[in-house]
């Protein structure tokens, strides 16, 4: 055991229910048990940890909070909580479970009819299948109604073409969830692996969420069924009310990374002597620490309000970025701070820091980079779009 | 089948104990609490036996209601079907004796064909209570088991000895100890961490049990702190031979240990 505990620093576990707890505790031992260990591996490697996809499936961590067959429909609130613990295990873990469940699983079990949902959300929710989500393009990032992949009609079904770039899983997955334009607008696609015409490519040398799958998705003439279709996605809402599932859990996953990083450089203040006393000793080393837990428990409480929020049936886009673009930033500010904490030993992978550090950075950008949560909110306050 | 596992809640193995002088109770403000972890071990074989052959599992511990949480979570939620929590402030101080009496009152309630306890707890290191409770029912008990085989009406278990291990053939009911290595536990799944508050938590005291818990025949005066460690001295020498006749002097008239 790693002896991790998070922050708690103003007593948010007295606002937990038992269940909420016992789930966070659970998914926490799970981490430290049977993700940890491998993880310096795999993050050198570039390889996700496979073998623990049916795990995440038998524990019901993928999608937990879907509503549909094979599915749960658990709490906003613990989807959160099981995304900050899977994060504290490394962003990638986190965007799997995130990819498989907010932006694969959640449009199928809303937008999907009964048989695309009774076929595809046992199997993703087990860990049977995986699933990937394709919105972005090379040139279409923060601006997806720029789209270029476009479906037509053809006969009785739909003939596919395009590309899409920077998907988590693309690799791993059986099934793609894909935006394209068609003459109604833009719409969804259920893409299956083996379809003629439809193949995927890894992106090599990333410095980020190495312990990942992100590749490229390419459509080159792609016959599609008309059963293929996503019937309930009508225009480009659809693929962002996705990101909104998406970004409420990066708002909870990164407190926990960040959190890994404070727990880690407190332990090695409180140990390292330098001048014959503990560094944490020292007056600058405990503003740092002192910021840190200040930043993390404030953006705890934006997750859990943000999460009450949503198991009440507020969840406003501008909300979800605000906690998005606040926690990120926050995390990421707080992984700096941990590694210059540690020294020459924060820049090696004996410390979590620095790969939390390097996996930050792209969370910072996807799903809405930080600049466009910005806008978002200023939209919202102002009344006036700065994109628009 | 009947199984009763008998648990207990113990802080979690890396807290820190703040003890900078003798006193004669610890200050447990920010302890976590956990399930022992050899309990988890007796709790597994438990679902394991239930998996296989069908029955019920009762999982019983003595303590405040503050143990709710770990029972849900790591014996309801695990595959117990009830649990049992006997809080009683006459219970406060009790020892080792004492907590065998009240336990036994509880298993008296019920015909087990099995009870299982974990082979001590992490915080008294005690290891006494799962052989007293078999002594005072008059069962047999096997201790330190690492491997489990159910008969008919008996059980082939495997305990730990030094330097080797004893296989002990006994009739059931009977009460083991489980040790580490018996079974790896299981991690509770989402959806029986949810249903786990649906299982029936009974809180009984001793009077519900009809007990009356024993004076303490143990009486705890006083928690210090383990000395600081030694220095280390490194015994040298122009050469081995030199080092060895060097360390034997020291041995022998310094530490006066040969």
């Amino acid at each position: 055991m790693s002896g991790y505990r998070g922050v708690d620093f103003y007593h948010f576990d007295r606002c937990l229910s038992d269940e909420e707890r016992s789930i966070r505790d659970t998914v926490r031992r799970f981490v430290d048990q049977s993700f940890l260990p491998g993880i310096r591996g795999h993050f050198r490697d570039g390889t996700f940890p496979l073998d623990l996809i049916p795990q995440l499936g038998e524990m019901g961590l993928l999608g937990p909070s879907v509503k549909g067959p094979g599915c749960m429909g658990l709490s906003g609130v613990i989807y959160g909580l099981i995304c900050q613990e899977l994060e504290r295990g490394d962003s990638g873990l986190r965007s799997f479970a995130s990819v498989q469940g907010s932006l694969v699983m959640w449009p199928i079990s809303v937008y999907g009819t009964d048989e695309q949902k009774n076929t595809w959300l046992p199997e993703l929710a087990a860990g049977r299948k995986i699933g990937c989500f394709g919105l972005t393009e090379a040139d279409h990032g923060s601006d997806p109604g720029g789209m270029e992949t476009r479906a037509e009609r053809d006969g009785d079904g739909w003939l596919l073409n395009g590309s899409k770039l920077w998907i988590t899983n693309a690799n791993l997955a059986d099934v793609a969830v894909v935006w394209a334009r068609t003459p109604e607008g833009v719409s969804g696609f259920l893409v299956e692996r083996g379809m003629p015409g439809f193949s995927t490519n890894v992106i090599h040398g990333k410095y980020s969420l190495r312990a990942s799958d992100t590749g490229e998705l390419v459509f080159d003439n792609v016959r599609l069924p008309d059963s293929a279709r996503l019937p309930g996605a009508r225009g480009l809402k659809a693929p962002l009310s996705c990101l909104n599932q998406a970004r409420y859990g990066i708002a909870w996953g990164v407190v926990g990374a960040a959190q890994d990083c404070y727990d880690t450089a407190l332990r090695y203040a409180q140990e390292r002597k330098q001048f014959d006393k503990p560094i944490g000793s020292f007056q600058l080393v405990q503003q740092k620490l002192v910021t840190m837990v200040t930043e993390i428990t404030k953006a705890q409480g934006l997750c859990l309000q943000l999460g009450r929020l949503k198991d009440d049936g507020i969840n406003d886009v501008p909300l979800v970025s605000l906690s998005k673009r606040n926690n990120v930033a926050m995390a990421l500010d707080c992984a700096r701070m941990a590694r210059d904490i540690l020294g020459a030993a924060g820049i090696t992978d004996e410390f979590c820091p620095g790969r939390h550090m390097a996996n930050l950075e792209s969370v910072y950008t996807y799903e809405g980079t930080h600049d466009i949560h910005t806008l978002i909110v200023g939209a919202e306050i102002t009344g006036l779009s700065a994109y628009r | 089948m009947k199984i009763a596992v008998c648990v207990k809640q113990v802080p979690d193995s890396e807290t820190r104990i703040n003890l900078a002088a003798p006193a004669a109770k610890l200050d447990q403000t920010g302890f976590t609490r956990v399930l022992n972890p050899y309990d988890a071990y007796a709790v597994e074989e438990a679902v394991r036996i239930k998996e296989a052959r069908g029955g019920e599992i009762t999982a019983i511990t003595v303590g405040p209601e503050t143990v709710r949480e770990t029972l849900k979570k790591d014996c309801l939620a695990v595959g117990c079907d009830k649990a049992i929590i006997i809080n009683d402030p006459l219970l406060a101080g009790a020892d080792d004796a004492a907590i065998a009496d009240v336990l036994c009152a509880a298993l008296k309630k019920d015909n087990y064909d099995l009870i299982l306890f974990g082979i001590k707890a992490i915080d008294d290191d005690s290891g006494q209570v799962g052989i007293l409770v078999a002594e005072k029912l008059g069962l047999p008990h096997v201790s330190t088991i690492t491997k489990l085989e159910l008969g008919e009406g008996t059980l082939t278990a495997h305990r730990e000895i030094e330097g080797g291990k004893e296989i002990v053939d006994c009739p059931l009911p009977a009460v083991l100890t489980c040790q580490k290595g018996l079974n790896e536990p299981r991690l509770p799944s989402l959806p029986n961490i949810m249903k786990a508050g649906m299982k029936p938590m009974q809180i009984v005291t001793c009077a519900d049990l009809g007990v009356t818990p024993p004076a303490a025949l143990v009486e705890i005066r006083q928690y210090s702190p383990p000395p600081a460690r030694g220095t280390c001295r490194l015994v040298t020498g122009d050469d081995a031979a030199a080092a060895a006749r060097e360390l034997a002097r020291v041995l022998n008239e310094e530490a006066k240990v040969i």
